[in-house]
């Protein structure tokens, strides 16, 4: 355990504590000449950064609300009705999940701009434009973001959750909507988690922030903090900041949970648990749950979906409006061209793909001893790796980035022979620690319900401490642990602020060269290639989980099933 | 019991060797891969002549925006054997990778479009000065190096080229006032400049062209009021023009005349006074002498007649679209002729420090 305190300590706190001091002491990283100032905090409170934070504050209530308003009902759905289709749902909701919010994003404004499909198709509906390129539109992106979160953690909560309590309430005369607050409180933990999570994943979007809010004039904190950095000259210490604000702003949410849930237990599962029984939909209760949870995937899978399958298809700018496969013609063009010169344009797809493999297993490692440790009573150092967690998740990536640069490129670190910047190892790490936090939080759920009985039976019967937990603890977890893995993987293979500010020279990641693309008037093909690039990812979740479905024992998967959600 | 134990095991140790495998192979390609820039040279014989050389080399680390670097940076190891670690990123991570690093910089040379961010750097005295290689400049050229020589033009665009439907414009206008005439309302298109690096210096030049920032501070204001319509960068104010939400854009040249190779309907001029804006490379003045040394070999290179057919060849529907910098170097045949142009350059020692005041005063008030 010191060990790992050690590590988070040098790769999560250092990096983010570094940047942080920027705000108040500019000249110890060479950023001015004060070495004590509370300047910069005050320009954040003030003016355009001032009304960025308000923004935010509130637009990621209101999303983290959403997540919840729209994941509950899914999970119970999926949990506790014969909703068709239901065991397909939770595979859709990871693929919700693993999608980078900037693509429904840009799949979105692609339909709705005053330009875009909808009004080429003849749809000439501009209140639609003024809904979505607006804060409904931002609110209504970051909500859909959270949904799987909330999804995954009421889904963990429910699967616990016998039939008594139901039962005993509707014995009493209750009513379904009477059971249903009888459930509800005690679900509360998940629940209150769901919207921690959802608050501080919203909070530090850059992917909605910097295209649909950016294009629609409607400024996000991480959208300002982005600009601190990304104008010529940058001002490190105002962006660290809107930091402090954006860290202060994830103790919101926990304040609250952490008030809602103190002195109570949530203590539901034992030995006596009864199995819960599916409710029989039919008619109308079956049309509108269905038609209801089919609105959700077309308007968050399908429609981004449509957007950037078809700027893809459309050549020169779109102006012809024929589908074509010029763009891809063009990719390949590009990379015959680069491997003609002696690189090509796939070496970084296949980069991406192993710095993804090995940076989500290490993640998913780190996640589930830190899952464990959240998951036990709470005590002081949990309380602390909960914060730490969270507010490192509120960060924007480029925050980590610079945190990076600014830690680990001091000249004392070259003078010590330390020379980590721009080298994989350093974006490894860096893509390790601003996934560990969240992955901790998607194995939260399961990890909680796992009881030390299960490992000590395999002890009690001379098994030796790595048979035990194989025996005992990985079957239960086996599936949350592949989709925290696959979870991690996706979101690395397309990250972009840690990649443009670490990776290695000579050595570009996938978004980097898509970024290449987009940023050098090569828009289709840019979209092309990002298209290629999910593709791709989406590949490797069906070859993963296909893996997992033929190796894995049948029983692995039908425990691992009730806790992790997804049948591949 | 013996035989679930053994295959449950199995399963384990499969899981585990494909990972381990997957991360061998990934480790395995990024490792080759990330050599590939620096050691692919064109033919097996310069291949060992420049591995043979390399040894005895420090490797030069080039930040870079530009579309031709990847083929340029392998030219130049095929030809001089030094091996080369290319970061290709947008000017934005670049320089602010730059200004995070510069306790402790490990660039060495950078290479963007602009020279507002180089009289930044220069100002801050991040730049090698006094380096001018031995070329023969043309006028565009001469009217690009700066007095100090702390950084080198290798080519220029102008901004802003003047981009229209030519099915829908049959005489488009000749001059940037007549923009502001209700002939052309809501017919305008240009980029915003807090997204659109190329957009400031366009901005800085109206304003340096019409007397200041408060006369360009009008212009632009009357613009809006007649309809301009503001797009993130160059792309999408493109996309707006093809569509017919627009009919002229001001864009980059580059830009510009990249969509009309693809789009036949697209049509091209130049206002008088338009603005360059060089690509240009800058050393790192705290770099080893030998890699300064290699930087400025570096820029020998790309600005040889070898380099300049790299430069025209690595990127032909983008960035190549440049004018060159050298005497008897002409551009590519889709560049119009700069004949009839009236250029101007603007001093980015005067200019560059008011950027972000500038971009301020133009998001509040033109953007939105």
């Amino acid at each position: 355990m010191p060990l790992f305190w050690l590590l988070l300590a040098c790769f999560i706190l250092a990096p983010c504590a570094c940047f942080l001091l920027l705000a108040v002491s500019p000249r110890l990283f060479g950023q001015g000449g004060q070495w004590f100032t509370l300047t910069y905090l005050h320009q954040a409170l003030t003016g355009a950064t001032a009304v960025a934070i308000v923004n935010s504050l509130w637009v990621s209530s209101a999303a983290a609300v959403m997540g919840v308003a729209i994941g509950f009902p899914i999970a119970w759905l999926v949990a506790r009705t014969t909703l068709p289709g239901r065991r397909f749902l939770p595979g859709a909701m990871w693929l919700v999940l693993l999608l980078p919010s900037w693509l429904p994003a840009l799949g979105w404004e692609r339909i709705v701009q005053p330009d875009g499909v909808m009004y080429r198709l003849g749809l000439d509906w501009p209140w639609v434009t003024h809904a979505i390129m607006g804060p409904f539109g931002v609110v209504l992106l970051l909500g859909l973001r959270c949904v799987p979160f909330s999804y995954l953690a009421i889904t963990a909560a429910l699967a616990g959750l016998g039939q008594e309590f139901e039962d005993a309430a509707r014995v009493h005369g209750a009513s379904r909507v009477a059971a249903l607050r009888l459930i509800i409180p005690i679900l509360a933990p998940a629940i209150w988690s769901a919207l921690a999570i959802g608050f501080a994943e919203s909070i530090s979007d850059f992917g909605v922030a910097a295209t649909l809010a950016y294009n629609s004039n409607f400024s996000l904190a991480t959208y300002q903090l982005y600009a601190a950095i990304g104008n010529f000259p940058p001002s490190f210490p105002l962006a660290a900041g809107m930091g402090w604000l954006l860290v202060a702003a994830v103790a919101i949410p926990l304040a609250l949970q952490a008030r809602a849930l103190r002195g109570r237990s949530y203590a539901v599962l034992s030995g006596r648990t009864r199995l819960a029984v599916r409710r029989q939909l039919r008619g109308w209760s079956q049309a509108g749950a269905t038609a209801g949870v089919g609105l959700f995937f077309v308007v968050a899978l399908g429609v981004p979906g449509f957007g950037a399958v078809s700027a893809s298809l459309l050549a020169d700018y779109g102006g012809s409006f024929k589908l074509t496969l010029a763009n891809y013609h063009a990719l390949f063009a590009q990379t015959n061209l680069a491997a003609a010169a002696g690189g090509g344009l796939l070496s970084p797809i296949e980069r991406s793909l192993g710095y993804g493999a090995v940076t989500a297993t290490i993640t998913v490692i780190g996640g589930f001893i830190a899952a464990r440790m959240l998951a036990r009573r709470r005590t002081r150092a949990t309380g602390a790796l909960d914060f730490l967690l969270l507010a490192s998740v509120a960060l924007p990536g480029v925050v980590f980035g610079a945190g990076y640069i600014f830690a680990y490129n001091l000249p004392i670190m070259s003078r010590l022979g330390i020379n980590l910047y721009q080298t994989v190892t350093l974006l490894i790490i860096a893509y390790t620690a601003a996934s560990l936090p969240t992955n901790a939080r998607v194995l939260v759920g399961a990890v909680s319900q796992l009881q030390p009985s299960l490992k000590d039976a395999a002890r009690a019967h001379g098994a030796g401490a790595v048979i035990a937990w194989a025996r005992g603890v990985l079957p239960v977890v086996s599936r949350p642990i592949v989709m925290a893995w696959l979870f991690t993987f996706c979101g690395v293979f397309l990250e972009l602020p840690l990649s443009q500010l670490l990776y290695a020279p000579g050595s570009p990641p996938t978004s980097i060269a898509i970024e290449d693309n987009l940023s050098n008037y090569h828009f289709g093909v840019g979209m092309a290639q990002a298209v290629l690039a999910v593709a791709i990812c989406l590949t490797a979740v069906g070859v993963v989980l296909g893996g997992y479905r033929l190796l894995a024992p049948a029983g692995w998967r039908r425990i691992g099933s009730a806790i992790g959600g997804g049948r591949g | 019991m013996i035989r679930t134990n053994r295959r449950t095991g199995l399963r384990l140790m499969a899981l585990l060797a494909g990972t381990c495998a997957l991360a061998l192979t990934a480790c395995s390609s990024s490792s080759s891969s990330s050599s590939g820039a620096s050691s692919t040279p064109a033919s097996s014989a310069t291949a060992a002549a420049a591995t043979a050389s390399a040894a005895s080399k420090v490797t030069l680390v080039v930040y870079s925006a530009q579309g031709y670097d990847s083929a340029m940076t392998k030219a130049f190891t095929a030809a001089t054997g030094i091996p080369v670690k290319l970061d290709d990123n947008s000017t934005g991570p670049l320089l602010t990778q730059i200004e995070a690093s510069k306790n402790n910089p490990n660039w060495g040379l950078l290479w963007v479009d602009g020279a507002t961010a180089f009289a930044g750097l220069d100002t801050q005295g991040l730049l090698l000065k006094g380096f001018e290689p031995s070329v023969a400049w043309n006028s565009l050229g001469t009217q690009s190096v700066p007095s100090d020589k702390s950084y080198t033009p290798t080519g220029v665009t102008l901004m802003a080229a003047l981009a229209y439907n030519k099915n829908k414009v049959k005489s488009p206008p000749t001059t940037w006032q007549q923009l502001l005439s209700a002939q052309w309302k809501g017919q305008v298109g240009m980029n915003d400049p807090s997204q659109s690096g190329p957009t400031f210096p366009f901005i800085a030049g109206m304003m340096n062209y019409l007397g200041g920032v408060g006369a360009g501070e009008t212009y632009f204001t009357k613009l809006k009021a007649n309809g301009l319509i503001i797009h993130p960068t160059n792309g999408p104010t493109l996309q707006a023009l093809t569509s017919g939400q627009i009919n002229l854009a001001l864009v980059q040249s580059s830009a510009a005349i990249g969509a009309a190779l693809g789009d036949k309907s697209i049509g091209i001029s130049y206002l008088n006074p338009v603005t360059l804006l060089p690509s240009a490379i800058g050393i790192d003045a705290k770099a080893p002498a030998a890699e300064q040394a290699e930087a400025e070999k570096f820029i020998e290179f790309v600005l040889s007649a070898q380099g300049q057919k790299v430069m025209q060849s690595g990127d032909p529907t983008g960035d190549s679209l440049y004018y060159p910098v050298i005497q008897g170097v002409s551009p590519l045949a889709a560049l119009p002729s700069l004949a009839s142009a009236t250029t101007q350059s603007i001093n980015p020692y005067t200019w560059g420090p008011q950027e972000a005041t500038i971009n301020t005063w133009f998001d509040s008030n033109i953007v939105r």
